[in-house]
């Protein structure tokens, strides 16, 4: 299958290793992260909005978005 | 600032980090704990010293059988099992175990003692950072930094280890938060995590997917007996006609009484539920992950037929093996659900089919010296002393597939087996675990390998008077690894012809258990009496051929067309 690029918009709760699950969770899958950045969210600092973009086929990305909304540090996964 | 904070609650008591977990977990109905003591958790250990009549703490030799016997436990009772740790060497031995854990969806709740907060990061005594250590292999962890939330956390930590999937969940308390002192708010036990509904048209897909299959298959795994789905994967079963395949970790699921029984799939599954799964034209995946194990060449496995994947975690739908449609949810509610909406069938000439399969798979596969002391009759014999409700574990090897292939189950969670991460050791810890689980007998199939790895848990077994019945088959080989060596290494044998002189009656005897040696079924049967009569754990050294095969055999990655039968 094709190898795409793909970017995803990740809430997290600010938790105590919650950018140490998310890339555990890429480097235990073999996904690739191609970048990453990190942002409180003004409106509720108890969360941060993660961007981040990642390649693989549809069938990675299927499962990464799905691997990440089983944390539970994460409330949402959008592909965007 | 805690004195504040205590005043502004003051309808609560207040108490200490360790009070608080203790009275947590008796609200949580945990009566029994695994674990071992050391400096960072001595207040936890002061608490359970105070709480003693309300809960029971088994100390084992080493955390690793306290792991495994929370795991044991857990998958014994379907209620999660707790294990308790010092910092450091005591938190990294626990690892080996909550990986086991992780890989079998089993509820084990681990907690850790650390360093007090200020000493973590300075390389301190006994310091590990467990948290990230247990990152992979844990559902979720935390690490507490704060007394006032050390009492949601652990709530939490149970609700998430039960709900959807179940799995581990790790709590690392430093020591200075066992001591502080917070308002206890009650510790009570809160309601799973809802699940998303179930998409209605994802079940009249299904539905109409099985109307319209004329070899519907069963593919049954730990999910049934997770969801406590046996009686409603039996109905639906039967309203379908199908033949069940069970993973290994779904084998207690399906009684083997039952007609639809094919026994295990995969690697060493068997010839009908091997045939059967290639013939079919609909492969219904109950609970179940596909693994490599138990598929073998996956673009084989789908040439012609079409996968229906029903299970509760939905990244399981396309990971391991690519549907043709699925059903997300728990079994529990999918399946009757389903059970209602598909039509009533007979498929004379599918059964039939079956019937031939499990007629040829009767004939082929037979070992060396079937007559004498074989892996076979032994497990049938055992089988005669046990009932039903009997707890089953083993080790991981030859013995564990022969258990799996030979070993008549009736009754879900009987068998505690390590199947995802294929755990030697696991064994004399699951074994415990079932024993004080099911608070009678339980049953160890070990190999001389295996019980190498933990036999040192038999001091446990003496220590808490558990009646472990202990069969080594013992082949004196790495039997397992021998065996493809044999197959695939030029009968290379490299590192596994152990020939140990150990003499297991003498370490039963000396651990304070008693034990015999058999060489014949008479001494096999004489053996199995003293056993059964024990008060505590029985050692019996079964002397098995090395050669012994686990048959039959589909090479790694294979297909049912590499099967080799003999
Ligand atoms: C901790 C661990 N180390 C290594 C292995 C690889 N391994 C799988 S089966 C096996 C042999 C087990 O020997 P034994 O317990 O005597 O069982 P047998 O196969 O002889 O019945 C080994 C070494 C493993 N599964 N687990
Ligand atoms: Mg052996």
């Amino acid at each position: 299958m094709e190898i795409r690029k793909f970017t995803l918009s990740i809430i997290v709760m600010n938790k105590f290793g919650v950018l140490h699950r998310i890339s555990g969770l890429f480097s235990k899958r073999g996904y690739n992260i191609d970048s990453l950045t990190v942002n409180v969210m003004p409106e509720d600092e108890r969360m941060s909005r993660i961007i981040m973009t990642s390649s693989g086929d549809d069938a990675t990305r299927e499962q990464i978005i799905k691997q990440l909304e089983k944390l539970h540090d994460v409330k949402e996964v959008k592909l965007i | 600032m805690l004195d504040a904070s205590s005043k502004n609650q003051n309808q609560h008591e207040t108490m200490s980090g360790a009070a608080i977990l203790i009275e947590t977990l008796i609200n949580h109905g945990v009566d029994e704990v695994f674990g071992f003591p050391g400096g960072a958790v001595l207040n936890i250990y002061d608490e359970l010293y105070k709480h003693r009549g309300k809960i029971r703490h088994y100390i084992t030799c080493h955390e690793q059988g306290a792991a495994h016997a929370a795991d044991g436990y857990a998958r014994a009772t379907g209620r999660p099992g707790v294990v308790i740790a010092t910092s450091g060497p005591g938190a990294t031995n626990l690892v080996t175990g909550i990986a086991t854990a992780y890989l079998d969806s089993s509820p084990v709740i681990a907690i850790t003692g650390n360093v007090a907060l200020p000493l973590i990061g300075k390389d301190s005594f006994q310091e590990v950072d467990i948290a990230g250590i247990t990152m992979p292999i844990t559902k979720h962890n935390y690490i507490v930094k704060d007394i006032n939330e050390l009492e949601d956390i652990i709530c939490e930590a149970f609700q998430i280890a039960q709900s959807g999937r179940p799995g581990p969940v790790l709590i690392d308390i430093p020591k200075d938060i066992q001591i502080q002192k917070a308002a206890f708010k009650g510790g009570k036990a809160r309601p799973l995590f809802p699940l998303p509904p179930i998409n209605q048209s994802s079940i009249e897909e299904a539905a109409k997917l099985i109307n319209e299959s004329k070899k519907p298959y069963i593919y049954a795994g730990g999910g049934i007996i997770s969801s406590r789905a046996a009686a409603e994967l039996m109905a639906f079963a039967d309203k379908i006609d199908a033949p069940i395949g069970s993973s290994m970790m779904g084998l207690s699921a399906v009684p083997y009484t039952s007609e639809r029984r094919l026994g295990m799939t995969g690697m060493h599954g068997t010839y009908a539920s091997s045939m059967l799964g290639a013939e079919s034209d609909l492969i219904i995946g109950i609970g179940v992950r596909f693994s490599d194990r138990a598929t073998g060449d996956k673009s084989k496995y789908q040439e012609n037929t079409k996968i229906l994947h029903i299970d509760i975690d939905h990244s399981e739908i396309d990971k391991n093996i690519k549907s043709y449609t699925s059903v997300i949810g728990d079994i529990k509610e999918i399946l009757p659900r389903l059970t209602e909406m598909v039509d009533q069938r007979t498929f004379k000439k599918w059964k039939d089919v079956a019937a031939e399969y499990k007629k040829i798979g009767k004939e082929c596969s037979r070992g060396l010296n079937e007559d004498g002391l074989h892996p076979k009759n032994i497990i049938k014999t055992v089988r005669q002393y046990a009932n039903d409700d009997t707890v089953v574990a083993t080790d991981v090897g030859q013995h564990q597939m022969w258990t799996a292939q030979y070993y008549e189950f009736t009754k879900p969670r009987t068998f505690l087996t390590s199947g995802g991460l294929g755990t030697m050791g696991f064994g004399m810890g699951a074994a415990i675990g079932g024993a004080v689980g099911g608070k009678k007998r339980s049953i160890l199939f070990t190999g001389d390998g295996s019980f190498h790895m933990n036999m040192n848990e038999l001091a446990t077994a003496v220590m808490h008077r558990l009646p472990v019945v202990v069969i080594i088959m013992d082949n004196r080989v790495l039997g397992m690894v021998r065996q493809w060596q044999k197959l695939f290494y030029e009968e290379h044998y490299s590192n596994t012809t152990m020939d140990r002189v150990t003499d297991y009656v003498k370490v039963a005897e000396g651990f304070g258990a008693a034990g015999c040696k058999a060489e014949t079924m008479q001494e096999l049967e004489t053996a199995l009496e003293k056993a059964f009569a024990t008060d505590g754990p029985y050692v019996i050294d079964c002397i098995i051929d090395k050669d012994e095969r686990v048959l039959p055999m589909i090479p790694p990655n294979g297909s049912i067309d590499n099967i080799i039968t003999n």
